[in-house]
């Protein structure tokens, strides 16, 4: 197939009303064709079957870290509020001072604690 | 003669079998769709050894999930999902990268190495397919690829990225068109 009459393929092939397989067949037949290189499947099999494979490895821990994740963020997130309902309750409020668990300590009365004096 | 028997069996019983720990019917997959993984690949990165990686690493994948597949879908449109997927976000990681180290266009981004063909005609027509699609923008790359080198439908092109049908029809006028002006300068 002429260059010119590709393109004019090519062109026509985006057409809403043409058939999409066929057109593809014809690309095909022009010579337009994909392959990987030569033992493209032994390298595969070699990286999914071989033992001691890195990446395998890599993608089954970024895999298992994935799933991991979720439940630990929700454990989490479950832990955060029961900490802070539990601050509001003892200490009926949610100010810094509450969270450091200094209450209502003066800062004279902390350091009379930490030096002794 | 082993290997003629797997050529035989339906997509169903070698996912059965792979998951079962037979390497062969593995391999069958591998055989059965490699050239619909590389027409994805190479027609969205180019004909390069990296696009050989991202081919490895859909079948890679692929292995992985198997035991995800449910069969609701064609074990076909599984992988080509994987494909699209693995290549557009190797598109960003690209464009990121490029972005970062590069001030160059990004039709720099790309090597051609165009496959050995059996006449000069055959070389000469894949060299312009190619040109012509790293020329586009990837979100009508990826729309060509579906549409005219995998023989897909608008609705199953929108099914397979995922993007509303009338997205895909303005994509495809709007790819055609600057196909036409890209062809143009070729």
């Amino acid at each position: 197939m002429k260059v010119s009459d590709l393109k004019e393929l090519l062109i026509r092939s985006l057409d809403k009303e043409s058939d999409p397989e066929d057109a593809c067949r014809k690309i095909e037949e022009a010579g337009i064709t994909y392959n990987f290189r030569y033992g493209f499947r032994d390298k595969v099999l070699d990286k999914i079957y071989s033992a001691g494979t890195t990446v395998i490895r890599e993608v089954e821990f970024v895999r298992n870290l994935n799933s991991v994740f979720y439940r630990i963020a929700l454990t989490g997130a479950a832990a955060i509020v029961v900490l802070l309902i539990s601050i509001y309750l003892i200490q009926g409020s949610l100010s810094l001072n509450s969270f450091l668990g200094l209450g209502d300590s003066y800062d004279e009365s902390i350091l009379c604690l930490l030096t002794g004096n | 003669m082993i290997k003629e028997s797997y050529r035989q069996k339906e997509d169903s019983e070698l996912v059965k079998s792979s998951l079962e720990g037979d390497k062969q019917a593995f391999g069958e997959i591998v055989d059965r769709y490699q050239k619909m993984v590389a027409r994805t690949v190479k027609s969205m990165l180019g004909d390069t050894v990296f696009s050989e990686d991202i081919g490895q690493e859909v079948f890679i994948k692929l292995f992985y999930s198997l035991s995800e597949f449910r069969g609701e879908a064609k074990l076909s449109t599984y992988i080509q999902k994987i494909a699209v997927n693995l290549t557009l976000n190797e598109i960003k990681r690209r464009k990121r990268f490029f972005s970062m180290f590069s001030q160059k266009g990004n039709s720099e981004m790309y090597e051609f190495e165009v496959a050995d063909h059996d006449t000069e005609e055959k070389k000469e027509a894949s060299e312009v397919v190619s040109k012509a699609l790293m020329s586009m923008d990837p979100k009508f790359r990826i729309v060509v690829t579906m549409r005219m080198l995998q023989g897909y439908s608008t609705k199953e092109t929108a099914e397979m990225l995922n993007i509303p049908l009338g997205t895909v029809l303005s994509r495809l006028s709007r790819a055609q068109e600057q196909l036409k002006a890209i062809l143009k300068k070729l």
